[in-house]
């Protein structure tokens, strides 16, 4: 280095010292600073100079402290990127840039593959579910809807048989479980209507009249005595075009011939 | 620039893990830590050690420094409670500076005791340092002279000197370089003549 060069460094350590030196070459001097260990010698004697004009008592002047925590300090972590505040700032940005370039490409290919992903396993477990339905017993993979249906309306056929008498009335009463029985009959679904049946106590004269006969009934069939009294109101309410007081005569017959 | 900002420019290079940038704030102000913690303790080796802790602790909670304040003021709260909790946890009392220094005999034991190194050899270092600093200010030439103890003693920034020299702040810049240029010269003519400390100073 000639020596016109070396003045000028010297003279901007020496304003660097005293912070009268601008930003931009303190920034460069100091990264300087960190390499060169001849000025870092001159930066501790300039500091020695200042610490003798002052005459401060007491105080060594020589670098003990300084050498003993910058052995201290060595052991200490480093902060921020550790080591790298003397690469070059351009390599420096250009690692993280390129850092940055890897980790978006890795995000861009798992925004694509993860639907892709998630619909190859969805079309797995339905393959999987459709072998597992073609399995023994499944001829063709075709369903039996009326066997289903008739599953569905089952309870009411179940109403039926218990009122045997009152068939008519019940499908009066059901048109929607005969609709579910033709659907089932030509193989289409419909999803039966809600029963408006409702629990109605019968007409005071009808209990009076089987209480007062009970003395010739068995228990079995007072009870379906009553039960025929309660449809009969019902499919007076349900359907008012029909007879109810047919019901009556049908009820009283069944009473009678189950008298012993 | 200031101080402050100058400072401001090293502290930021530590934070992103310059090491050697705490190694010259160090440089820069250790002497000024020990003269402060001398208030603190009687004994120098001790204000020593209170120091070298007090850097320490700096540099741990150097990430934290945001640059509010001058680093040195933030670093000079460290250093006196630093020495307020080694005497706390010594139980003992700081000096009282109640004395009456204007009793020769009295004022002589505080110095001395304030002097004393801790060992003769680095008595006699300190002295010769302070020697060659003192008789290469006197050598020099008035300009000089005037430019860097209006700096060193004074404490006045550039552009008060500028004003009280009547020169431009680059003359105020050159003239205290020069002067420093000048005694690092006959320190290091000693040092390399051979006080055991060549490798530390050169």
């Amino acid at each position: 280095m000639n020596e016109d060069r070396q003045n000028e460094r010297d003279s901007q350590l020496s304003a660097m010292f005293d912070g009268e030196l601008s930003a931009a070459e303190c920034e460069l001097l100091a990264r300087r600073l960190t390499r060169d260990d001849a000025l870092r010698g001159q930066w501790s004697r300039y500091a020695l100079i200042g610490a003798a004009v002052r005459a401060e008592r007491g105080v060594k002047l020589d670098d003990r402290v300084a050498r003993r925590v910058q052995t201290a300090v060595t052991l200490e972590i480093s902060y921020g990127d550790g080591g790298a505040a003397d690469v070059p700032a351009v390599a420096r940005a250009g690692a993280v840039h390129d850092k940055r370039a890897r980790v978006s490409a890795y995000e861009r290919w798992l925004r694509v593959s993860r639907p892709v992903l998630g619909a190859g396993i969805a079309a797995g477990v339905a393959v999987m579910s459709i072998l597992w339905m073609r399995g023994p017993g499944m001829d063709g993979g075709s369903v039996d809807n009326s066997a289903i249906v008739a599953d569905v309306t089952a309870p009411e056929s179940t109403q039926v048989t218990l009122v045997p008498e009152t068939t008519t009335v019940a499908a009066n009463l059901a048109p929607a479980a005969s609709a579910a029985r033709t659907a089932a009959g030509s193989g289409d679904y419909s999803t039966p209507a809600p029963s408006t049946q409702t629990s109605m106590a019968p007409p005071a004269h009808l209990a009076n009249y089987v209480v007062a006969h009970s003395e010739y009934s068995g228990p079995l069939s007072r009870r379906l005595a009553l039960s025929g009294l309660v449809g009969g109101e019902v499919a007076a309410d349900a359907a008012p075009d029909t007879q109810p007081i047919a019901v009556k005569p049908e009820a009283e017959k069944r009473v009678a011939s189950d008298a012993p | 620039m200031t101080v402050e900002e100058s400072d401001l420019v090293l502290v930021k290079r530590v934070q992103r893990g310059d090491k050697s940038a705490f190694d010259l704030l160090v440089r820069k102000y250790q002497h000024k830590v020990v003269k402060l913690v001398l208030r603190y303790v009687r004994n120098p080796a001790e204000a020593e050690d209170i120091a070298q802790e007090a850097f320490i602790k700096a540099y741990r909670a150097l990430p934290q420094f945001r640059g509010d304040s001058a680093f040195y003021t933030w670093m000079y709260r460290i250093a006196i409670n630093t020495a307020k909790n080694s005497l706390a946890s010594r139980d003992r009392s700081p000096i009282a500076y109640d004395l009456d220094l204007t009793d020769p005999e009295e004022s002589h034991s505080v110095q001395t005791k304030l002097q004393d190194p801790d060992t003769p050899e680095g008595m006699a270092l300190t002295e010769e340092i302070r020697g060659i600093v003192n008789s290469a200010i006197e050598g020099l030439p008035e300009e000089l002279k005037t430019a860097i103890v209006l700096r060193e003693l004074d404490g006045l920034s550039y552009e008060e000197i500028a004003a009280a020299m009547e020169c431009p702040v680059g003359t105020v810049r050159s003239r205290i370089f020069r002067a420093r240029e000048a005694i690092d010269k006959r320190l290091r003519e000693v040092f390399e003549g051979g006080l055991g400390r060549t490798e530390e100073m050169v």
